[in-house]
């Protein structure tokens, strides 16, 4: 089953992409999954209709208990055997309906398609039943996924969502580090993006050390840039310090020590 | 003098410098805050802004070399356009300008042209804060250990960088007999020394005579480009020649941060193979793969064989050296009674097995190479500063470092006053014209250790007129050299005939004026209180930062207590304690701009937790 993480990054790929129901389907389930997920929120409020009205008391909201759902016929497809039962009434935040809210021991449904075949798409969202994928066909970071990420990191910076605007961002950096759009949008943004990262490493004055085996720093996925950084942490110099070694721009100083604490490889 | 009144003793080194005091009778080195004994000479302006001095400035200094001082030593008290200078303008990657009278070096730093007295204060300053960390009281007296070779400029200037420091400079002793002091302490010696120094930048070889309470630096030779640093090129560029053969030719040298590391690595490694026959040189994602291609690593297995290979000329260069001043000197190595070795250089095995070779005996090992310079320094200014038992007195007299003398025909040097001769003192020798009928002399003062003229420092020069025109040979003129317990250095000359005269002082300087030197040790002090001034701001922001903690958690329980009567605002107190924990991280900081903003962050908090808890109860 997709962590909502996963979902999130689909329900943004199906928005970016034009699939608008999808993704509010996707983003819903997400956001169902986890109710702070403030990328999820960001992106439904896109989409036309914005949240529903349970969802709009903001991220601080607290998580409701998932209602029972009615199962919800996909789209264009008439249902031939309607659910059994009337649909429970809604109550507290309305989440898109999903296929899983029912469980397993609902009864089947059947859903044929526009021309009268079986709509595979609805009964793999139902059974969980994927069709298998040629090797050849498999999903691999292409300049499409580039593009979809730099759409979406616009789209959440004009949000307000820097952090969702910052990963995606990174995603791109990670496979192409010298994407110029991407390193463009850094420096236009530096100021905020430079203290949010800094907010993530904590005072200044902290000294962050390396809570990996040293022999384990191999395995990581670094640029030779965080390379040095890291060479540079030996418990005794603390943040500020680091920036004046780097010699770096602060920003890409703040960014990769940034990820570094994320990624568990230094702590404070 | 007072036991809460600490003096220190200071080896200011060209790569490294230590500050040692003595404590209880006995001589120790002070650690750094860091807990290194070793403080990088090392002097920088970051690419933030951020001033570094010491290892951290070290560890920046090929990333950021155009604002990286390192070496400063090489410069300090020399003149612009000499050859030392101009030898150095070669190698070293900051750039030097001429001083305002077109005389003194500057170097630019961070933009902006700063004398090298200052740089050195920077390192002074900060063994200083050191030092009064260590003891936790003030220290503004000190002994500062200079080359032996040093000439009296160089000497006023490493005092004015004291002073810049705000240390009152007890006194300025050579670097050969501090070591032979720490060597000599507590035992009565009457020996021949030779004091072997092998630092990080120079390589310098004494010879002392040393009787009882009195050390006579008698010869000294070196090379002023050789050291530490000339073993560590060694080492890199072998990494780097392997490096490009095992990954298709990617050159190191074109990447400042690969080559910042390989240095770094290139120094541990062969300090450990000091140690131990093998060296692991591990450099993870030390540069770009090119093509988008991952990063290279660079795993290395370096041995104490390859090094001694890598370095075997430098090794040869060093014995060359010692050879030639052994010989100048008139002493066979058979002569010598001790070596001591200085410099961590010298704990290479294959240097010390050289050294015992050249010598035919094993070198002293009863002091620490890195220590040993600054320990004797220490011992100085101990007894400067509290007059030891009667009868232990090790009290150093100021002499005279160098000859001086004058310009005579032919381009030569003549001596008045030699090397080492205890001040106040005054000569007078008596010279002739070399044309007949001249009516008048330049006299071109002079202070060096060779014979021609050009080889050694001018330090200043005047014009006799009004000779008695004669024939050549036939008129005596008498120049007289006389040095005040300050150092100043008094030269006249007169015709004995007519009585006619004329005279100059000379006084070595520091290559500031002393309306400079004042300038720059009140600005020195502004940015003292000014550290000052904001050691007491972060203590107050952090009693504000204490106070409202306290404050809001106290108001916690009415809050809670509020919450659970209102549908809004649930997630308060959660979002109080995220901004009390990053109060508390900062608290254990010295960030102030992070605990400026953790108190906004709080007084929000507290404002919004006053508010709440004094909600009324709904329907009330």
């Amino acid at each position: 089953m997709a962590t909502a993480h996963e979902l999130v990054e689909k329900g943004i790929r199906a928005y970016v992409e034009g699939r608008l129901e999808e993704s509010r389907r996707l983003l819903e389930e997400a956001l169902r999954l986890d109710p702070a997920s403030s990328r999820a929120r960001s992106y439904l409020l896109l989409l036309p209709g914005g949240l529903e009205a349970g969802l709009e008391n903001g991220p601080s909201a607290p998580p409701a208990p998932a209602p029972p759902r009615p199962v919800r016929p996909a789209p264009e497809a008439p249902s031939v055997a309607a659910p059994p039962g009337p649909a429970p009434a809604r109550r507290g935040p309305q989440y898109a309906a999903s296929p899983w809210d029912d469980g397993p021991a609902s009864s089947p449904s059947i859903f044929v398609g526009g021309e009268g075949g079986l709509n595979l798409d609805a009964v793999a969202e139902k059974s969980d039943v994927r069709l298998l994928v040629p090797w050849s066909a498999r999903p691999t970071t292409s300049q499409d996924d580039v593009a979809v990420w730099m759409t979406a990191a616009k789209d959440l910076l004009a949000l307000g969502d820097f952090s969702g605007s910052l990963e995606m961002i990174e995603k791109i950096l990670k496979v192409d580090p010298e994407h110029a759009e991407a390193r463009d949008y850094l420096t236009r943004n530096e100021a905020t993006l430079v203290a949010m990262y800094e907010s993530k490493l904590g005072p200044m004055g902290a000294v962050p050390r390396l809570v990996i085996k040293p022999e384990e720093i191999m395995w990581l996925n670094l640029d030779h840039r965080a390379g040095f950084l890291l060479s540079q942490i030996d418990g005794a110099v603390d943040y500020e310090s680091l920036f004046a070694l780097s010699g770096l721009p602060r920003l890409d100083t703040a960014r990769i020590l940034a990820a570094l604490l994320l990624d568990g490889v230094i702590a404070a | 003098m007072s036991e809460m009144d600490p003096v220190v003793g200071i080896d200011l080194g060209t790569t490294n410098s230590v500050v040692a005091t003595v404590r209880d009778g006995v001589p120790l080195v002070i650690p750094n805050r860091s807990g290194q004994q070793l403080t990088p000479s090392v002097v920088a302006v970051a690419r933030n802004g951020k001033a570094l001095v010491g290892a951290l400035a070290k560890r920046q200094a090929i990333t950021n070399a155009e604002n990286t001082v390192y070496a400063a030593k090489r410069l300090i008290g020399r003149r612009w356009g000499s050859k030392e200078v101009e030898d150095a303008r070669r190698v070293l990657p900051y750039t030097l300008v001429a001083g305002p009278d077109g005389n003194d070096v500057r170097i630019t730093l961070g933009g902006k042209p700063v004398s090298v007295a200052e740089i050195s204060a920077q390192v002074l300053g900060e063994l200083r804060a050191d030092a009064e960390a260590w003891f936790g009281v003030p220290v503004s007296r000190a002994v500062i250990t200079v080359p032996a070779y040093f000439n009296d400029g160089q000497r006023q200037a490493t005092k004015a960088a004291g002073r810049i420091a705000g240390l009152e400079v007890l006194r300025i002793i050579n670097e050969p007999t501090s070591a032979a002091l720490a060597y000599g302490f507590g035992k009565k010696l009457e020996k021949k020394v030779v004091v072997f120094d092998l630092g990080g930048g120079t390589f310098d070889i004494s010879v002392l005579d040393i009787g009882q309470s009195v050390y006579d630096v008698v010869a000294v030779g070196g090379d002023t480009y050789l050291g530490g640093e000339d073993f560590d090129r060694r080492v890199m560029d072998w990494l780097t020649f392997n490096f490009a053969r095992e990954n298709g030719g990617v050159d190191l040298r074109q990447d400042k941060m690969a080559l910042q590391r390989l240095r770094d690595a290139a120094e541990r490694a062969r300090c450990q193979l000091s140690s131990t026959p093998t060296a692991d040189i591990h450099l993870p994602f030390l540069v770009a793969g090119g093509d988008g291609k991952a990063a290279l690593h660079l795993t290395k297995q370096f041995t104490r064989d390859k090094l001694e290979e890598l370095t075997k000329d430098l090794v040869e260069r060093c014995v060359a050296v010692t050879e030639k001043t052994l010989k100048d000197a008139g002493v066979r190595p058979a002569q010598v009674d001790e070596v001591i070795l200085v410099g961590g250089m010298t704990r290479m095995p294959r240097v010390q097995k050289a050294v015992r070779d050249f010598f035919g005996r094993e070198p002293c090992k009863g002091v620490h190479p890195d220590e040993v310079v600054a320990l004797g320094a220490a011992i100085q200014a101990h007894a400067l500063a509290a007059p030891p038992k009667p009868g232990s007195e090790v009290l150093l007299l100021d002499v005279t470092p160098q000859n001086l003398g004058i310009l005579v025909v032919g381009g030569y040097f003549q001596t008045i006053i030699p090397r080492n001769t205890t001040v106040p003192t005054n000569q007078t020798h008596l010279f002739t014209t070399v044309q007949d009928n001249q009516t008048s002399v330049r006299i071109a003062v002079l202070q060096g250790e060779s014979d021609k003229a050009t080889d050694n420092e001018l330090l200043g020069e005047f014009v006799l007129a009004g000779i008695r025109p004669a024939r050549r040979g036939e008129v005596s003129i008498e120049i007289t050299f006389d040095i005040s317990a300050d150092g100043i250095v008094g030269v006249s000359a007169r015709d004995v005939a007519t009585g006619q005269e004329q005279s100059i002082n000379v006084t070595a300087t520091s290559g500031l004026t002393e309306d400079e030197l004042k300038r720059i040790i009140d600005e020195n002090l502004d940015d003292l209180l000014e550290k000052k001034q904001s050691t007491v701001d972060l203590e107050r922001s952090r009693a504000r930062v204490t106070t409202a903690i306290a404050e809001i958690e106290a108001l916690v329980p009415a809050v809670q207590a509020a919450l659970e009567r209102s549908r809004f605002g649930r997630d308060a107190v959660q979002k109080a304690e995220g901004v009390l924990a990053r109060a508390r991280l900062a608290l254990d900081g010295k960030d102030t701009a992070e605990l400026a903003r953790v108190e906004e962050a709080l007084e929000r908090t507290l404002q919004l937790f006053k508010g709440l808890a004094a909600s009324p109860p709904q329907g009330a």
